[in-house]
């Protein structure tokens, strides 16, 4: 025992080596906040291009089935089907229609970077077609001078995000749902607001 | 280079050393005791600011890494070996999941959509593997809908024989309680069979849509099935 700590008393560091090494830590702290605050703006492709591939803008463009190692997005349900829009408000509000005929459907708007801002699903709508307004608060301000005649019984999401993309999300219990599910994919409407 | 005396780690009384001044008989008087932190030091030398890079590089980059390649500490809804993050993917998200997110690309469910629930472990702590089999028994929350899928560790589909690597609650076979048991193997069992393969890691994702709480207010986790280790070849 009295040897141990003469051997402890023996052993020595440098409080020079001490204090460099809690500077060194402290050092390490920024750099683990700063790299973890700047990932999201060094991504090669952001959520929105990859979304630009499926097809034109302001249209539904339907999503191929979810299969393994050839899903169109990470991380999306086998058991729906998708259909997906993206929309830039510079182009003027969107209005988005979608129905369909399966015991759950929903639906989510995504800003730019692939965040949800939006969401919602069939019991909202009481079951019924979801008519949604999407525009800016400018925008809003504009059209209520000249409101359309349906816009009490619209969904208004007032947003922000200039640029983003809705998913519309069906269930397919079976296979048998699958003809009726990708009509109602392909007759959703993701587009401009009708002129007066 | 000035002489800076070790401190010693570990403080031992010094044995007694009585030293007796007497300005009549002594001839001279005992070296004044001088505390070490004032001898002088350099304050800058190349061999501990070397150190002090290497520890800032390699701990910062390091657990930067290690921590986008874990589930983001924050928020964190954890019933059993079920984790979720209600608000990751959404604009509220901490920045640990939006750079997780934005680093892979997934495309995350509202909270008006429902709640993924994803496990990697078992209950007994060990990482899931394809080739084994499990049994996921209990029952979830009320819902009017819920999916679970196995996928690998980098959270894509598994590739199985049986052709799907999923089941959903309007296929499932439960009884009057609700209650249902899961068997998760490579080959067919009887029951609900859950298809796994490859040799990639597994990792479930339970997906509960439009699931009460979060149209409530408050976070708390619901109970979820169990996930236990039945054999493994």
């Amino acid at each position: 025992m009295n040897n141990l700590l003469k051997k402890l008393q023996d052993f020595y560091i440098s409080p020079r080596w001490i204090l460099w090494g809690i500077g060194g830590l402290l050092v390490a702290g920024i750099i683990h906040v700063s790299i973890i605050l700047s990932v999201p703006a060094y991504v090669p492709d952001s959520p929105y291009d990859r979304v630009g591939g499926f097809g034109a803008d302001r249209i539904f463009q339907v999503l191929p089935p979810i299969l393994p190692r050839s899903e169109p997005l990470p991380d999306l349900d086998p058991s729906m089907r998708h259909a997906i829009c993206r929309y830039s408000l510079e182009n003027g509000p969107l209005i988005i229609n979608t129905y369909a005929p399966t015991p759950f459907w929903s639906l989510g708007l995504f800003n730019e970077n692939g965040q949800v801002t939006y969401s919602l699903n069939d019991k909202t709508s009481e079951g019924e077609a979801v008519r949604m307004l999407v525009l800016t608060p400018q925008q809003l301000s504009i059209l209520r001078e000249n409101p359309p005649d349906d816009l009490e019984e619209m969904i208004v999401v007032e947003t922000d995000e200039l640029k983003g993309f809705a998913l519309f999300r069906a269930f397919a219990p079976s296979n048998a749902y699958l003809p009726q599910i990708s009509q109602a994919l392909r007759s959703a409407t993701c587009s401009d607001l009708p002129q007066i | 280079m000035t002489h800076t005396p070790h401190m010693p780690l570990v403080a031992v009384p010094e044995p007694e050393t009585t030293q007796i001044y007497d300005g009549e008989t002594s001839w001279q008087k005992p070296w004044p005791r001088i505390s070490p932190l004032l001898y002088k030091a350099p304050f800058f030398s190349f061999g501990p600011f070397l150190f002090a890079v290497c520890i800032a590089l390699i701990v910062g980059i390091g657990s930067a890494y290690l921590s986008l390649n874990r589930g983001s500490p924050f928020n964190a809804l954890e019933s059993g070996v079920w984790v979720a993050h209600p608000y990751a993917g959404t604009i509220d998200s901490d920045p640990y999941s939006t750079a997780i997110f934005a680093r892979t690309g997934r495309v995350p469910l509202g909270s008006g959509e429902g709640i993924a629930f994803y496990a990697a472990f078992d209950d007994s702590g060990r990482a899931l593997d394809p080739q084994c089999h499990y049994r996921i028994s209990g029952r979830v929350p009320s819902t009017r809908l819920w999916t679970i899928t196995a996928l690998n560790n980098a959270l894509e589909l598994l590739a199985t024989d049986a052709g799907r690597a999923s089941l959903h609650s309007h296929g499932m076979l439960m009884d009057h309680t609700g209650a249902f048991s899961i068997e998760v193997a490579p080959e067919a069992r009887p029951g609900n069979w859950l298809p796994t393969g490859g040799n990639s890691g597994l990792v479930f994702a339970m997906r509960l849509y439009d699931i009460p709480y979060t149209t409530g207010a408050g976070l708390s986790a619901p109970v979820m099935p169990a996930v236990e280790l039945v054999s493994c070849k």
